[in-house]
């Protein structure tokens, strides 16, 4: 199924929104309904669409015909037949090399140029054949896509039967029956369901990431339209607003039998969303096509192009600041040589102007034009095709294909979505990841707890693990009787389980333990009341985990009403008894952010009161009573314990409470819950009340699973220079744990923390006044972030080394984003090894990325797998997505995607630095040969009266860049590598080299460009000087084409031996393409030169190879010059290899005699603790004093929204969405006055 | 037995198409995981220093070969266009060519070192002369060499395509250009015998001059450049054009004039009679006549050898040099405590 919807194309999702979209839209809503409610006269069958709205008759294709509305198929693809030709190639000569070359071919069929058109014109259209095939060829593959989306079949009424029909046949105003699992073809209006109450359950994955199941509830007035008869009845028309790109927000009505109706996003079924839970739906459609809001989302991948390739820019651009200067020299060199007493070049009588020695200036201006198509070779017209292939082939073949990235379980490979970028992988200095479903599975366990100051649970976490396996222990895994795996719980310890817990020493406060996690809490069973059916829907999945948790304790949970909670008991009188027991529910006190608990007063059957609470340790403790420091010593130890490996722990408590005192309490509660103004802050004043003298029971520590070895991955890639930044939507307290999980903070850092969270600010909201609260946060903002940039730099001065973590929240960084605080918050986030945003929306986190991408102009990859990742995606110079499960949205917008956080390493460690390393090997090569034959060229020019004329013949000049050097170039950049892959990932610190940019500086160049004038002069020099003398027996004497055929000869041995020198692996292949070149150059001249045929212009070359290789001039030059050349490139190497040697080079000496091995035995190879780690691990062992961090987390993200929408009402579905409309509005409002 | 070997030999038919493709997959799965088997080639000093020796050890004899080939080559260099001048025309030597009434003979004597062996070529050498000019080089058409008046599209002979209204043959700058000096040897008051066949490349002869192509309407205008064509002899055999046509590579060149048939001994005098006809005096070009043997190395040209000894002795100095480095400040090799980051923290440590 979601093998399907990723053939649908919705590139992305613009979740910051098109502000004017959405404001459309909502004020559209008032002007509707107000239009609707008036309208009760319809003036005819037929109305005039109205521009702000449309009007759909349901089930009436004749009615809606004159409206011509779009259909329902849908395109991607960027050419057809007819425009592929003009538009591919205006494509190709947006470049500027092809423009250039253009301009050259057209240039150099003038008498201006001193070479044939065909010198430039083989290479350019050699260059655009190869890219419009593949323009072809990747179109191609979209239409078929596309073909294969719209020929979907979906059931559509039709003469009161379903009939099957493929997608791109439907039309607004259908009714169409969607069965389960199958997705919604256009944007559909809810009318019925198999359920009973109207409501269905949809999956939203691909549009937000979300993986839980959402409620849609149909209008009553419509459940009945279910069957084909039935539904054949409908005869309504609905008013709804033009199409739009907002998820959220969807007004209009349905007008039945003079009826209107209001509409709501809850009867608003969109494209992409997938039916779940739900025999079939039946809707009507209202958005087809691109007109889906999914469509109307989604907008072309912008295509970014990696830093490599920019600078790659500068480059050219440099190049053609030395062809000008290179031409100007010629072209002043002519203007000043011409001169009438060379009698022999014919200047006297009627000279044409570009030799007229009477006007020396314009001689000099066309000259410059001559020269310009003379050396045109400068610019290596092949360089961007032959990137764009090798690049293309290491997506296709070495990133999607790599078994290290390719995650059996989901069976789903990495996946590289654009060519573009692969280079830009080995630059990567900071990574922006997402949290939930990237680095954790969103997945809540039960894994520990600690009752009445005991112990329990024998599991591991990720993170001791990590400590264990580096500390060289080794852990052995074994899963005992009694241990029970379910989801949401991972618990084992045989002194509970099994009703074992009746032998501990304290059997009671056990059972209190039990009774309050079966209790307390706001969790709606679902399906059988047996242990095995049923599921739990909870707003949080702790929650969940802690009610099965009960569960499996023997306290099983089965049955809410408005005033109860049913218990099934087992093991309490006696082991094996199972007895129900209903909890009289009187009181739940729910939990917020300022609370921090939870609690619910319940009336036992035997009349007991008992007040049960959860919460975090700080706000428990303050509460408990005096007395028993035992136990709430030991289990703030436990707390600590459990919070430094990374587990989520919540404090239970409990108070018996008498009749009378809950009495009197009630009233006080029942009044401040009816209270008009203020409830909210009333009835936690209300709960403060009761919520005292507490007693501690113990508390509970929950695993937020992470990914598979998202530590080390993260210990992997921080080793290699790469700082790692949570930005997650969660609360702080759950991104600090999972910073802990992920062994990102330890104890051992520095924690800046930047919290909204305090006492002014709260006062200041309560106050209300905005621009106040604003005032207030920013100041306080610009505090702290003054203090911590004071003490950032103190402790980065001091001699230990002390690393630094930065946590801020999301209003906070709303504030520091200011333009008049980025400055400090870069430079002290700058200097933090981990930073962790908590509570940011979307728009943040692309703000973020941004602020370092374009701030600290740092290579930035953003990690994420919801749609709410997108934007951040999208800003990042690298966006990756985690791919394989439901959602898409992140996959789409992304440039590559990965099943698994920790494959981050290979691509980026193994995939990016290669890369990297052969993208640099390949341009700077390609500058180089380019460069080193102009330049013989150059030289050749001062010794023909800078006349301009060519060195070479026209055929060797168009051939050099496309045969004769072409294809090493390419194998270099797919093959080379420095060390192989598991070296690569077990010395994390060479991806350094990307990082700083090593191999391709402008002192890299530079050398090259040293090197490749040496190596010309060489080359001219050599052949010329030993040129003049008649070389062959008989006394002949060589002309000009036979001197130029041998420099020729020399620079095409030279220049691909070159390259093999600069390999540091070489495979068959290597050889094969590059003897294979020189091969091809001999066979060229061969033919060329042996053969002469009536339509040729290579009467200048014919038979010169055979006299040439008559000669022992030909043999001894052949010998000396590439050696002579080669030998100052050797001596560099040498010497910079064994003074200044870089990082790769040792690796390779280290492990120069390790055996050939296969990659996968490699992988086990152990790590090694270098002085560094050992200490700071070591430091990490330490008894821990500074470290109050107990690890409370809870989740409740729309714990409102949720009962909100049990109760079919909608509620906004994200804090972000809210933030977003008022922003709008506020903007709005700023902008009228 | 029968029955094993049948058995196996069918199981190994059944085996081999099977083969082939995991063998081809095998490849497969080698380069997609990057794999394949390559040689790493590192760049140890011991490699350098080999290498190094290597070349010098090679490149010396060679060029010791050659430098000897080349110095037993005897060659005799005769600067003529300042001698051939009469007294009173010294300062105004343009006019002196110009005119065609004065008489261009001149004769110089040439004293013989050691023994010149058969053959011995003749060649004339021009200085500051640009037959590479781009001007030059293009005036000329080779389908028109080629097939004469048939051919008639020749404007690519600009300037000199036609004159009188009648197309040239050979047309262009270069045969118009066409040297035109002669010359003849007498030793011991007998005259030498020069040959003038046989001094073009045989390929150009053959295939790139026609052999019924006559001389046509050429130098017959007011501006003639150079030397005169017999019009009855075919362009194919018309070697002196030939040899003139092949444009030489650089502003200074040597061509073929003829070959002198027997041994010349040592101390002989050579007299030179020759006709001092082309014009260099306007661009200050030098004419030199050069008499020289021949070896199996070509000419006397030094370069060769010379550079091929310079390289090795060069390469040979760089092995020492760089192996005394080697010896005396060792990096030692495989030590993991070069690597960046390890130099780092031992930085920061202290």
């Amino acid at each position: 199924m979601s093998m399907h919807w990723d053939r649908f194309r919705a590139s992305t999702v613009r979740l910051g929104g098109n502000g004017s979209a959405s404001l459309r839209g909502t004020s559209f809503g008032d002007g509707g309904l107000r239009h609707t409610s008036s309208q009760t006269v319809r003036l005819g069958r037929v109305q005039p669409q109205h521009p702000s709205h449309r009007t759909i008759f349901c089930n009436d294709r004749e009615a809606n015909q004159p409206v011509r509305f779009k259909g329902n198929s849908v395109s991607t693809t960027k050419y057809n037949i007819f425009t592929f030709l003009p538009k591919g190639l205006f494509e190709q000569f947006r470049r500027v090399a092809n423009l250039y070359f253009l301009m050259i071919s057209i240039l150099s069929t003038t008498p201006i140029s001193p070479v044939h058109p065909i010198t430039n014109v083989v290479p350019l259209s050699l260059v655009l054949l190869v890219s419009l095939v593949k323009e072809a060829f990747e179109d191609w593959k979209r239409l078929q896509n596309d073909m294969s989306i719209n020929n979907t079949p979906v059931d559509v009424l039709q003469d009161q039967k379903w009939e099957t029909v493929p997608w791109k046949k439907l039309q607004v105003g259908d009714i169409v029956k969607v069965k389960h699992d199958a997705f919604f073809p256009a944007d559909l209006l809810f009318l019925a369901s198999t359920n009973p109450d109207g409501v269905c359950y949809i999956e939203t994955s691909n549009l937000d990431g979300e993986t839980n199941l959402k409620i849609r509830k149909a209008l009553e007035r419509t459940w009945d339209y279910l069957l084909p008869e039935k539904a054949s009845e409908l005869k309504g028309e609905i008013q709804c607003e033009q199409p739009n790109n907002s998820l959220y927000t969807f007004t209009g009505n349905l007008i039945i039998d003079k009826q209107t109706i209001p509409l709501s996003p809850n009867q608003l079924l969109l494209r992409g969303c997938s039916l779940r839970n739900t025999e079939y739906i039946v809707g009507a459609i209202i958005f087809t096509g691109h007109e889906t809001k999914v469509m109307m989302n989604s907008m072309n991948v912008p295509s970014k192009r990696s830093t490599l390739e920019r600078k790659l820019d500068k480059l050219i651009l440099a190049l053609f600041g030395g062809l000008f200067f290179m031409c100007l020299v010629g072209a002043i060199g002519s203007g000043i040589f011409i001169n009438r007493k060379y009698f022999y070049l014919g200047l006297s009588g009627h000279v044409e102007d570009q030799f007229n020695p009477s006007n020396r200036f314009v001689v000099t201006i066309l000259t410059m034009f001559t020269l310009i198509t003379l050396y045109s070779t400068i610019i290596p017209i092949s360089l961007y095709v032959s990137i764009e292939m090798i690049k293309f082939i290491q997506c296709a073949q070495f990133i999607n294909k790599d078994l290290h990235m390719y995650h059996a379980e989901s069976n789903t490979p990495a996946l590289a979505r654009t060519s573009n970028l692969n280079e830009e992988l080995g630059q990567v200095e900071y990574i922006f990841s997402d949290k939930t479903g990237t680095l954790t599975r969103n997945l809540m366990e039960f894994f520990k707890c600690s009752i009445g100051g005991e112990m329990y649970g024998t599991g591991i976490t990720e993170i001791e693990r990590g400590i264990a396996q580096r500390n060289g222990m080794k852990i052995d895994e074994t899963t005992s009787a009694t241990a029970v795996q379910e989801k949401g719980f991972n618990f084992d310890d045989p002194r509970l389980m099994r009703g074992a817990w009746r032998n501990e020493h304290d059997p009671e406060i056990c059972k209190e333990f039990f009774r309050c996690l079966a209790v307390c809490h706001t969790v709606l069973p679902e399906g059988d009341a047996s242990s095995d059916k049923i599921t739990y829907q909870a707003a949080s999945p702790d929650e969940a985990a802690l009610v099965t948790a009960a569960k499996n304790f023997g306290f099983f949970f089965y049955r809410r009403t408005p005033t109860s909670i049913m218990v099934r008991e087992a093991n309490i009188e006696k082991m094996g008894s199972v007895q129900d027991v209903t909890y009289e529910i009187l009181n739940v006190l729910e939990f917020n952010s300022t609370r921090k608990r939870q609690s619910v007063v319940c009336r036992y059957p035997n009349g007991r009161l008992v007040l049960y609470c959860k919460g975090a340790d700080t706000v428990i403790y303050e509460r408990l009573v005096d007395g028993n420091n035992d136990i709430k010593k030991l289990t703030r130890e436990h707390l600590e314990q459990f919070g430094s490996s990374g587990l989520r722990t919540l404090c239970l408590a409990y108070r018996e409470l008498t009749t009378e005192i809950y009495e009197k309490w009630n009233e006080k509660f029942i009044q401040a819950k009816s209270s008009l103004r203020d409830r909210e802050k009333k009835l936690d004043e209300v709960a403060e009340l009761i919520e005292k003298d507490l007693i501690l029971i113990g508390c509970t520590a929950i695993e937020d699973k992470l990914q598979d070895g998202v530590p080390l991955c993260i210990e992997t890639l921080s080793r290699a220079g790469i700082k790692l930044w949570v930005l997650t939507g969660d609360k702080m307290e759950t991104a600090i744990n999972i910073a802990y999980a992920c062994n990102l903070i330890n104890n051992a850092m520095k924690q800046f923390i930047v919290s909204s969270e305090t006492d002014p600010i709260r006062e200041a909201e309560d106050r209300g006044d905005p621009v106040e609260i604003a005032r207030v946060i920013k100041d306080s903002v610009k505090q702290y972030l003054e203090r911590y940039l004071e003490e950032a730099q103190q402790f980065l001065r001091s001699p230990y080394g002390t690393k630094l973590a930065l946590v801020i929240d999301g209003k906070c960084l709303m504030y520091a984003l200011d333009p008049a605080l980025r400055v400090s918050l870069l430079k002290l986030s700058l200097n933090c090894s981990s930073v962790v945003c908590c509570r940011v929306s979307p728009l943040q986190k692309a703000q973020v990325t941004s602020l370092v991408k374009k701030g600290a102009r740092k290579i930035t990859l953003s990690i994420g797998d919801g749609a709410n990742d997108v934007s951040m995606i999208q800003a990042a110079h690298v966006g990756v997505g985690i791919s394989g499960l439901e959602g898409m949205q992140a996959v789409m917008a992304s440039d590559f995607a990965i099943a698994q956080f920790r494959f981050l390493t290979d691509l980026l460690l193994v995939h990016g630095r290669w890369s990297y390393l052969r993208l640099c090997k390949v341009i700077t090569y390609f500058f180089y040969k380019n460069l080193t034959f102009t330049l013989t060229q150059f030289w050749f020019t001062f010794q023909t009266g800078f006349s301009g004329q060519r060195y070479y013949d026209d055929w060797f000049q168009s051939l050099y860049n496309v045969i004769f050097t072409a294809l090493p170039v390419i194998i270099v950049g797919l093959f080379d590598k420095d060390v192989s892959a598991s070296i690569s990932k077990r010395y994390p610190e060479l991806y350094k080299a990307g990082i700083r940019n090593t191999f391709f500086t402008w002192k890299v160049v530079a050398i090259w460009a040293f090197f490749s004038i040496y190596q010309s002069l060489i080359i001219y020099y050599f052949t010329v000087a030993a040129s003049p003398n008649g070389h062959n027996s008989s006394g002949k004497v060589f002309g000009l084409w036979d001197v130029s055929t041998m420099s020729f000869t020399c620079i095409v041995v030279t220049v691909n031996l070159r390259l093999l020198m600069a390999c540091n692996s070489i495979t068959r292949w290597h050889h094969v393409s590059v003897w294979g070149s020189i091969l091809a150059w001999f066979l060229f001249i061969f033919i060329y030169s042996g053969i002469m045929t009536p339509r040729d212009r290579q009467e200048n070359e014919y038979f010169v190879i055979y006299v040439l290789m008559s000669t022992f001039y030909f043999y001894l030059s052949l010998w000396l010059i590439p050696v002579v050349a080669l030998l100052g490139d050797f001596l560099y190497q040498g010497v910079q290899r064994f003074m200044f040697p870089y990082d790769y080079e040792i690796v390779q000496e280290i492990h120069r005699d390790d055996p050939e091995e296969s990659r996968r035995q490699l992988l086990e190879v152990g790590h090694h603790l270098s002085p560094d780690e050992a200490r700071s691990y070591a430091i990490a062992r330490l008894p821990r004093e500074t470290s109050k961090h107990t690890g409370f987390a809870f989740d409740s993200p729309g714990f409102e929204s949720f009962f909100a929408s049990q109760a079919g009402v909608f509620a906004p579905h994200k804090p972000w969405d809210v933030i977003r409309r008022a922003s709008i509005k506020s903007k709005h409002r700023t902008a009228k006055s | 037995m029968e029955m094993e070997g049948a058995s196996s030999s069918g199981s190994g038919g059944a085996a081999q198409p099977t083969l082939l493709p995991s063998r081809r997959s095998k490849v497969f799965y080698r380069f997609t995981q990057q794999n394949l088997p390559a040689c790493k080639p590192a760049l140890t000093p011991t490699l350098v220093i080999t290498i190094f020796l290597l070349a010098g050890i090679t490149f010396v004899p060679v060029g010791i070969i050659c430098l000897r080939a080349s110095e037993s080559v005897e060659e005799h260099v005769l600067r003529y266009d300042t001698e051939c001048i009469p007294e009173d025309y010294r300062s105004n030597r343009v006019a002196y060519i110009k005119d065609d009434s004065i008489s261009k003979k001149c004769t110089l004597n040439i004293k013989l070192r050691n023994q010149m062996k058969a053959p011995i070529y003749v060649y004339y050498e021009l200085d500051n002369y640009y037959q590479n000019h781009r001007r030059y080089v293009k005036s000329r058409s080779d389908k028109q060499l080629l097939y004469g008046l048939q051919y008639k599209d020749i404007s690519s002979c600009k300037p000199v395509e036609s004159s009188n209204r009648l197309p040239v043959v050979p047309c262009g700058l270069i045969a118009w250009s066409l040297f035109n000096d002669t010359f003849t040897f007498d030793v011991k008051a007998r005259k030498l015998n020069v040959n003038r066949k046989n001094i073009s490349w045989k390929s150009d002869r053959d295939h790139k001059f026609g052999n019924d192509v006559y001389p046509f309407n050429f130098q017959n205008d007011t501006l003639i450049g150079g030397g005169k064509l017999n019009q009855s002899i075919p362009l194919s055999e018309q070697e002196d054009l030939i040899v003139w046509m092949r444009v030489a590579a650089l502003p200074n060149f040597r061509k073929l004039y003829g070959v002198i048939e027997e041994d010349l001994d040592a101390d002989e005098l050579l007299t030179i009679h020759l006709s001092n006809n082309y014009n260099t005096y306007s661009f200050g070009g030098k004419k030199k006549l050069v008499l020289t043997t021949s070896n199996w190395l070509g000419g006397k040209n030094n370069f060769l050898g010379l550079s091929y000894i310079a390289t090795g002795c060069c390469s040979i100095l760089v092995a020492i040099i760089f192996a005394l480095i080697h010896v005396k400040f060792p990096r030692p090799h495989r030590d993991a405590s070069y690597l960046h980051w390890n130099r780092k923290s031992s930085a920061t440590s202290r």
